[in-house]
């Protein structure tokens, strides 16, 4: 008989995990508590993936397909975690889903339950949610997804737009001291699309650092050199209405020590992640540990990052820290290896 | 009436009437002479205005007439590392002069701030270390050139009052250049210094030794032996032309 292996979570970590374990003959049980397969990229409707601007719906697709064509995967989607045991080396869990309850064992376990989205109104500096035009960077590709691009409060192209970078990341304030990776070449990507879209709107970024690591530094490049995007070193501490329908940007230029007061038609928050109130469940249901930024604790950062604390146990993607989609992807492949193995030792 | 009592008054020092006078710089002071707000007389006392001290937008304009410049043209490449100014010759002369904030305050059109230091914006001596370090290869020295272009489109008056000597010197540049077609260094330091009124120092110890120095390792004499380039008066010419059109057309832009 072959192995059970449980996934947890239907984003790209878990897609990719589930779809590798199915090759090797296991048979995946993947619970996803969306309607949908696919994780944030597909609930926020991302439109073009760094670096290379492919469409999010190829890369997510291809791997839902796969995961939903092969026979070895059984999908339970609107489903949730009700009850989990150990059961010797083994496993066994209790899936709800609105076709009832199944209690199955499984020879080990694949959390890749992702991260939430910094939700901006909690840092009420920034004027989310008061402002129409005051958006961020999940919104703004919810609006290039959709192909409505233009300003919220009134339809019309923006003249001028500011991104603000670190919002809901580095901040002790709002609890988060962690940088959040990709918020940075989301936006210098997004800064690209909005030059693209509207040749005469101005694009400014505040930042305090620009860290589009790696070869995403090309991006930030481009959006300088190609795009004429300008930077403006300075974190901005308040946002509030302007006149003829803008809102204000205040903060100080710290490279020339000025205070700046400065109207926008657009603002754009470069919003973090977080792990969400689905990593602290998943810790109690499942007896893991969180690490003091709210993700799930892997066992060695540097060696087994895919490894939950507890053996048969693994992890993947975001849902131990931030990561970029293509970094949660290679992860579900090496967490699906690890369980796999655990798993052929204790059938 | 309110008139005839400003005209009796001492000539005012601008904005006398406010306490903290010494927080305030010149060119946030706004005085009206006879101002009238909603029918009601305010001139006298009350015709002081500071501005607001808080920048209020970025003037793109600017950004786009250097970067259609040739020196400037790479402007827009710039991201604020401080690899020319940490490289630059000047700098550590005069620390006002800083390549790095000139092209900050150009992308931003930040001419309020621009304009205090047109007294050493044009400063830069053209030996591009900072060309060659620059990681962006923005090319600040060029853009130094860029900027100084612009000062003079923009600040004429600034320029004229604070570069009097430099003009001075330039002339004498010039004349040397035409007169024998080399550059003597020695002649454009004395005649320089002599423009400045520091005529005293040219026989200062540090001089003395200097020329001491040159004469015994016998650079004193190779400058004797220096003559005209090869066909003089056809580049003079030339270079005589140039100048004359470029003296016209500023003549006509102005």
């Amino acid at each position: 008989m072959a192995e059970n292996i449980l996934v947890i979570g239907g984003g790209p970590a878990g897609l990719n995990a589930a779809t590798m374990l199915s090759e090797l003959g296991v048979k995946v049980t993947l619970a996803e508590r969306d309607l949908f397969l696919g994780g944030n990229p597909k609930k926020f409707k991302y439109k073009f993936l760094f670096p290379d601007m492919q469409p999010a719906d190829n890369v997510v697709g291809e791997l839902i397909k796969k995961a939903e064509t092969s026979s070895n995967i059984k999908v339970y989607l609107s489903s949730e975690i009700s009850d989990f045991k150990e059961n010797g080396k083994k496993f066994d869990a209790q899936i709800k889903s609105p076709d009832g309850n199944e209690i199955k064992t499984f020879d080990s376990v694949i959390v890749a339950t992702g991260f939430e989205h910094f939700d901006p109104a909690r840092d009420a500096k920034y004027s989310y949610q008061l402002f129409d035009d005051v958006i961020d960077i999940k919104d703004l590709e919810r609006m290039m997804g959709e192909g409505n691009f233009a300003r919220p409060s009134n339809g019309q192209p923006p003249k001028n737009v500011a991104f603000i970078l670190c919002v809901g990341s580095r901040d002790r304030h709002v609890g988060n001291q962690y940088c959040s990776r990709v918020c940075c070449t989301v936006s210098v990507k997004q800064a690209i699309e909005l030059r693209e879209h509207f040749p005469d709107c101005e694009v400014y970024i505040f930042y305090m650092d620009i860290r589009t690591y790696g070869f995403f530094e090309d991006l930030y490049w481009q959006a300088m050199e190609e795009h004429d995007v300008q930077i403006v070193k300075g974190r901005v501490a308040e946002i509030t209405s302007g006149p003829d329908n803008t809102v204000i940007c205040k903060g100080e230029d710290t490279l020339l020590r000025g205070p700046f007061e400065i109207p926008f038609d657009m603002v754009v928050l470069a919003s973090g992640m977080e792990g969400g109130p689905q990593s602290s469940e998943m810790a109690k249901k499942l007896g893991l540990e969180l690490d003091e930024h709210g993700f799930l604790k892997p066992q060695n950062v540097t060696l087994a990052l895919f490894k939950s604390n507890k053996e048969g146990i693994f992890l993947a993607g975001a849902c131990t820290g931030p990561k970029a989609i293509s970094d949660s992807i290679i992860e579900g492949g090496a967490a699906a290896m690890n369980a796999y193995i655990y798993a052929v030792r204790n059938h | 009436m309110a008139l005839e009592k400003q005209e009796k008054r001492p000539v005012a020092e601008k904005g006398e009437h406010i306490i903290a006078r010494h927080l305030i710089e010149d060119d946030y002071i706004k005085e009206e002479k006879n101002l009238v707000i909603d029918g009601v007389d305010v001139s006298g006392r009350w015709n002081t205005f500071i501005r607001t001290r808080v920048d209020s937008e970025f003037d793109r304009s600017f950004f786009r007439e250097v970067k259609e410049t040739v020196a400037g043209s790479r402007i827009n490449r710039c991201w604020q590392c401080g690899m020319c100014t940490a490289s630059c010759t000047v700098t550590p002369l005069y620390r006002r002069f800083n390549p790095r904030a000139f092209i900050y305050m150009m992308q931003l059109g930040n001419l309020k701030e621009l304009k205090k230091y047109v007294d050493v914006a044009w400063r830069c001596v053209g030996c591009y270390k900072c060309s060659q370090r620059c990681p962006k290869q923005v090319n600040p020295a060029e853009m130094m050139e860029a900027l100084a272009l612009l000062i003079k489109k923009y600040f004429p008056e600034e320029m004229e009052s604070k570069l009097k000597v430099d003009e001075d010197v330039k002339k004498i540049y010039e004349d040397m250049i035409l007169g024998h077609g080399r550059l003597d260094l020695a002649k454009l330091h004395t005649s320089s210094m002599q423009k400045m009124g520091r005529t005293k120092e040219l026989i200062g110890k540090m001089e003395r030794d200097a020329i001491f120095k040159m004469i015994k390792d016998g650079r004193a004499f190779s400058i004797l032996k220096l003559g005209r380039p090869h066909n003089w008066g056809k580049s003079k010419r030339a270079i005589e032309n140039y100048l004359k059109n470029a003296n016209t057309l500023e003549r006509s832009e102005a």
